[in-house]
């Protein structure tokens, strides 16, 4: 055989090849830069991490949405055993009793000065109008400046009256009060699941996490492309042998990697560790989801990137993107209580499936073949998204 | 301290935000669309509950007895079924919150005077949200077993259901809500998000304000020129404090007329508590921005600074008597906790100023503190 034909042959295959290798070689190079300009800049950085850790652990620990120690003031006319006993039901975790007052006004003033959250008023000869028996009324009110909060401690309120009440008046009837258990009525048998003790730090430092992700996966790239427009820096990535769309991929894959990485930290340092949390799913699927996600997300931040001449501008468009997208994610509001228009807009909100998909994934369990439709849902929308924010900022930037 | 350069920054600060028309219309619409947006859809009621009612029993009692669900507002039946097939996964996929299961035996049990079981399994994800649902379930339930009871009562001593009922409940509870008597959950989200918003807005504006010049190193003009720190930060500051007061003033319209939150104190007084927690949140941008020597950075720390702890530590989701001891004392760190006592004083509970006084003082020692560093770190200097 000819030595030169099979040099030709290699040197063919090698131009053949050429393209995709020098193709391969900018867009590590380009990657390569976004990562260094990131981690250069240290402030930054500072709090990414920052967000990852210590903001998801402040979110998990110390807050509850749950009555807790509400502050219980009391005016106790009666001063009997029966006003007495029916005190004592309101005991911790849920109240707090901080003392009897002497006036109605007294137990006001609390109140308004935001020092008692229940105010409990018994009025006199309460045992006697038990005895009697005849009904009798007695008062609470309640500080509603938060009405969640409010109707919480109502209900609470009513239970232990009611129970009460009940025993009361089975005694005089002389059925002792341990009986009831024999006597006809409904005991529930409840179960919770996914969170049986409903510890709150499960549910906050997931969904901040969530959050988190959101939040940088629409800023991180929209700034990323904006400040070069800026700084002016884009000049030489325009006249660099570049497309644009070379240009942009390493901007969204650098700032993926940035967040699935950020991620994990977040899962083993802080969520594992610090709250408990059982993964009862497969944290690849998890890591699969969040890296489709970043890549929706990356599409909303190219749209608002390629509409805004400076970041001052992004910033504030990025806020009104992310205002309906976290509000719409359905875990503060869920979808059944909000009006069809609304509900509609869930269901277009690449969050809505995220959320889902990743309580489902961390907390249910749950795996592909029971999530498949919500993952088919958030990859399609991920796909029209991230086209639109590709055509918005080809037209943009050529 | 100079005048004539002061209002020579606060031009040239304004000229430049007013021809930027989009970041200057931006500055007014997101405030305002953030508080139509949360004030229309940010609702913490629990109602319409999907759930899946299973009857093993099928019976008349057992049919009643599902009814106390299916016709409360607070449930909406997704399926009501025979068998427990499939509850697990509808669980999973969060198609339904909650599963009622009346076993065999209900109504055979209860007629013959003895307790009858229900299986409630509740979705425990969101633990608000699975606690409330158990609340309605311990009252539908209550409920139905008093009823029972009582005809258990009126069989056995021989008087009529109703007394018998009557006789069961000798205490009558009034409940009396104060300054929201109909529970209303916009009147105390309407003030409440005029103090969220605040505590972002102002912050973003002013550390972008400042750092772009940094970036773009525009501020080499101010480092050689003889406008001192001072000048710079007050000029500087002036335009964006003054743009989120008019905001302010639009979000106070919006929750006080669109939305009929009502308002029963001084508005004299309410307009200089929020000059003053605007100039606090403001500071915290002008810190933000000594730090950060880019935009990007700035933007993430302000945000990431401001609102989390304004949504968690500021008493608008949980009162702060009930959040653990480290959180307490991070509320008591930021400022939106003490204009969040203020707001609701303002609005829901009409007290004035002598109830309100000690948050005055802080958020004015807050605007202090602020600044000082502020000028204590901007230096007309760069090391680097």
């Amino acid at each position: 055989m000819n030595p030169t034909m099979i040099d030709r042959k290699t040197i063919d295959e090698t131009a053949m090849l050429r393209p995709l290798i020098l193709r391969c070689r900018s867009l590590q190079a380009m990657i390569v830069k976004e990562l260094l300009q990131l981690f250069r800049d240290y402030v930054l950085l500072f709090f990414v991490v920052y967000a990852f850790t210590a903001d998801v652990y402040w979110a998990g620990s110390g807050v509850t949405l749950s009555l807790n120690q509400a502050a219980l003031s009391i005016h106790d006319e009666d001063r009997s055993t029966a006003s007495r006993q029916l005190i004592d039901g309101f005991h911790p975790p849920y109240f707090k009793n901080i003392g009897e007052v002497g006036d109605l006004r007294d137990g006001t003033q609390l109140l308004d000065a935001g020092q008692a959250t229940l105010f409990f008023n018994i009025p006199p000869e309460f045992q006697k109008s038990l005895a009697a028996p005849r009904q009798t009324e007695v008062q609470m009110q309640v500080d509603a400046t938060n009405s969640v909060l409010g109707l919480l401690a109502s209900t609470y309120a009513t239970q232990i009256v009611t129970s009460y009440g009940l025993n009361e008046s089975l005694t005089r009837n002389g059925i002792s009060p341990n009986r009831i258990q024999t006597l006809p009525g409904i005991v529930d048998d409840r179960r919770v699941w996914f969170n049986p003790n409903q510890t709150d730090s499960w549910f906050m430092s997931i969904t901040e996490l969530l959050n988190i992700v959101t939040v940088l996966a629409i800023l991180l790239p929209a700034a990323a492309m904006v400040r070069e427009k800026e700084k002016g820096t884009i000049e030489q990535l325009i006249v660099s042998p570049l497309s644009p769309l070379e240009i942009m991929f390493p901007k969204v894959i650098a700032m993926t990697a940035v967040i699935v990485a950020g991620t994990a930290v977040c899962l083993f340092a802080v969520i594992r560790p610090l709250f408990h949390v059982p993964f009862r799913g497969s944290l690849l699927l998890f890591f699969f989801v969040t890296t489709i996600y970043s890549w929706t997300s990356a599409g909303i931040g190219l749209f608002v990137a390629s509409i805004s001449r400076n970041l001052a501008q992004a910033s504030m468009l990025v806020i009104l993107m992310l205002a309906p997208i976290l509000f719409l994610s359905g875990v503060w509001t869920p979808p059944e209580i909000l009006p069809a228009w609304l509900r509609l807009g869930m269901y277009v909100s690449p969050m809505h499936y995220y959320i889902d998909l990743s309580l489902g994934i961390l907390l249910k369990g749950a795996d592909w073949q029971i999530l498949w439709k919500q993952i088919v849902a958030l990859s399609s929308l991920g796909i029209v998204v991230f086209a639109a924010g590709l055509w918005s900022f080809r037209r943009n930037f050529q | 301290m100079n005048l004539v350069r002061i209002s020579a920054i606060l031009i040239k600060e304004t000229r430049e935000i007013v021809r930027d028309r989009l970041f200057f219309s931006l500055a007014f619409i997101v405030p305002t669309v953030l508080m139509l947006l949360f004030g229309y859809g940010l609702s913490f009621d629990v109602e319409h509950i999907p759930f899946v009612l299973v009857d093993r029993d099928n019976s008349a009692l057992s049919r009643d007895y599902s009814h106390r669900f299916i016709d409360s507002r607070y449930f909406e039946l997704h399926r009501y079924s025979q068998t427990e097939d499939g509850l697990e996964t509808e669980l999973i996929r969060n198609e339904i919150r909650a599963a009622i299961i009346i076993p065999e035996h209900f109504e055979r049990d209860l007629l013959a005077g003895r307790p009858a079981h229900v299986q409630t399994l509740i979705d425990g994800t969101f633990p608000f949200r699975a606690r409330t649902t158990l609340g309605y379930v311990t009252a539908i339930n209550a409920a139905a077993t008093m009823e029972v009871i009582a005809t258990y009562i009126s069989e056995q001593q021989g008087i009529s259901r109703a007394d018998a009922a009557k006789s069961l409940q000798p205490i009558q509870f009034n409940v009396r809500y104060l300054y929201n008597q109909s529970l209303k959950s916009i009147w105390s989200l309407a003030p409440n998000l005029l103090m969220l918003i605040l505590m972002i807005s102002p912050p973003f504006l002013t550390a972008l304000g400042v750092v772009r010049e940094v970036e773009r190193g525009s501020i080499y003009n101010i480092y050689s020129s003889t406008v001192t720190r001072g000048e710079f930060l007050v000029g500087k500051l002036l335009p964006y404090v003054g743009i989120s007061f008019l905001n302010g003033i639009i979000l106070w319209l919006l929750a006080a007329r669109w939305f009929g939150a009502p308002f029963k104190g001084s508005i004299v007084f309410f307009l200089f508590a929020m000059t003053l927690y605007v100039i606090c949140t403001a500071g915290i941008g002008l810190v933000v921005s000594v730090f950060a020597h880019t935009q990007i950075a700035a933007m993430t720390a302000t945000t990431i600074l401001t609102v989390v702890p304004a949504v968690l530590y500021s008493g608008v989701l949980i009162p702060i008597a009930s959040l653990t001891h480290g959180g307490q004392i991070l509320a008591h760190l930021i400022p939106a906790m003490y204009f969040t006592d203020i707001v609701l004083g303002c609005f829901l509970k009409g007290v004035g100023i002598s109830a309100l006084r000690i948050d005055v003082i802080v958020l004015a020692g807050y605007a202090t503190v602020l600044f000082t560093a502020g000028y204590l770190l901007f230096t007309k200097r760069p090391s680097s």
